[in-house]
């Protein structure tokens, strides 16, 4: 190798890696706003499917589900209180499951949204079917429960994948909603959300 | 490899589509087409993917390779194929977000595919730019079409669907959406396209021309 091909290789990497970066800062630049918005309209988008009734929607605070910071939202409509979202991860069988939980002001369940999860295709994902998902409407503390026979009381778990059904019900819902009273009717400040 | 300008660019598309098929014939980048094909959407967007990083790269390549020392032509490939996935990846996460929120973790993972970096190193490094971006055509039109097909019969077999819309109301093959399932679909298409090889156009199995 003579000192013109290392001149020659030190070019080479330099001006590559230099444009390249230019290149990648230049997109990064143009597309990252546009992400951001997107983000946060898709969020808003998803809190407002859980109420559709609220006029309004806005953060109260922030809680921790497995060590991950989640928040919790007050939905109003004419000035009154009508229910909270929140958001609660449950441990899966091979991912965590985050959830968005909405409830009325009472604390009972109107609707859930799974936003993210990682469950066996074919069986741990039909914890996406709108036929299990459907199942928490009006269920309170004492009604989340998975049970293996049909019910009307309990939520009944997915054949194949109790695992994710229980996970879902019992550690992303209950706990999700009893960190939220907590938090709600302890007033204000960060409160530890309990959950194992 | 066929790397003589004398080949026409209609067969530069068609050898990267049958002859010189990504993964049936060259047996290359099955990692993800075992991955991403569980449902037939998923498998199309990537083979989309795949052909947009895959005719950019080796552009880029042919237009830079007669100033690339050939000592470090790697590293500059390493870059340009990640330059280029990047680009994809934050483009189509602003421009298409609900693609994005399905693919971006397989887009990331093109960086990283045999397919690409194999034909910027045996192809478009040594042709000029026209020839080289119809071989990434044809390349990435063969990966799309073979996605595409393995995709097509892990879905309609596994889930009873095509492109999330129910066909068939049961799972006829559950193992079929899980991994294992696209060992064999991946399998038994290979077999079946060297068999219409062998059969109709009298040739050896492919492999030992490779």
């Amino acid at each position: 190798m003579t000192g013109k091909d290392i001149i020659k290789i030190t070019l080479n990497l330099v001006i590559v890696y230099l444009v390249g970066g230019l290149i990648l800062a230049a997109v990064y630049a143009k597309t990252s706003p546009i992400i951001f918005k997107n983000d946060a309209a898709a969020k808003q988008a998803a809190l407002k499917n859980l109420i559709p009734d609220a006029d309004n929607i806005e953060k109260m605070g922030d809680l921790m589900s497995h060590e991950k910071h989640v928040e919790y939202f007050v939905a109003r409509k004419g000035g009154g209180i009508i229910g909270y979202i929140v958001q609660s991860y449950g441990k899966g069988y091979s991912s965590y499951i985050d959830t968005l939980i909405a409830v009325d002001k009472n604390f009972t369940v109107e609707k859930i949204s799974i936003l993210h999860h990682e469950e066996t295709p074919g069986l741990g994902d039909e914890i996406d079917s709108n036929s299990f998902q459907r199942q928490f409407k009006g269920k309170d503390l004492d009604h989340l429960k998975v049970v293996k026979t049909e019910t009307k009381d309990y939520i009944q778990a997915i054949s194949g994948a109790t695992i994710s059904s229980r996970a879902v019900t019992e550690d992303a819902v209950r706990h999700g909603v009893e960190a939220l009273i907590n938090a709600v009717k302890g007033g204000e400040g960060n409160v530890e959300h309990k959950q194992g | 490899m066929s790397s003589t300008n004398k080949v026409s660019y209609w067969e530069l598309i068609k050898n990267g589509i049958t002859k010189d098929n990504t993964i049936f014939k060259l047996a290359l980048s099955l990692c993800p087409s075992i991955a991403v094909t569980n449902k037939l959407e998923n498998g199309v967007l990537m083979g989309v993917a795949v052909l947009f990083v895959q005719v950019t790269v080796n552009t880029t390549i042919s237009l830079m390779r007669k100033v690339i020392h050939p000592r470090v032509r790697l590293p500059i490939f390493m870059l340009v194929i990640s330059g280029w996935v990047t680009v994809t990846s934050m483009m189509m996460n602003a421009f298409a977000p609900a693609v994005y929120k399905e693919m971006g973790l397989y887009i990331q993972l093109i960086v990283a595919f045999a397919s690409i970096l194999a034909r910027a190193e045996m192809f478009a490094s040594k042709n000029d730019v026209l020839p080289s971006m119809f071989d990434g055509i044809g390349m990435g039109l063969g990966f799309l079409f073979a996605l595409t097909v393995i995709s097509f019969f892990r879905e309609l077999l596994g889930k009873g669907s095509l492109w999330g819309f129910p066909i068939i109301n049961a799972k006829p093959l559950l193992i079929m959406i899980l991994p294992a399932g696209g060992f064999f679909a991946v399998g038994i298409l290979m077999a079946f396209f060297n068999w219409i090889d062998i059969r109709f156009f009298k040739k050896s199995p492919s492999g030992s021309a490779h």
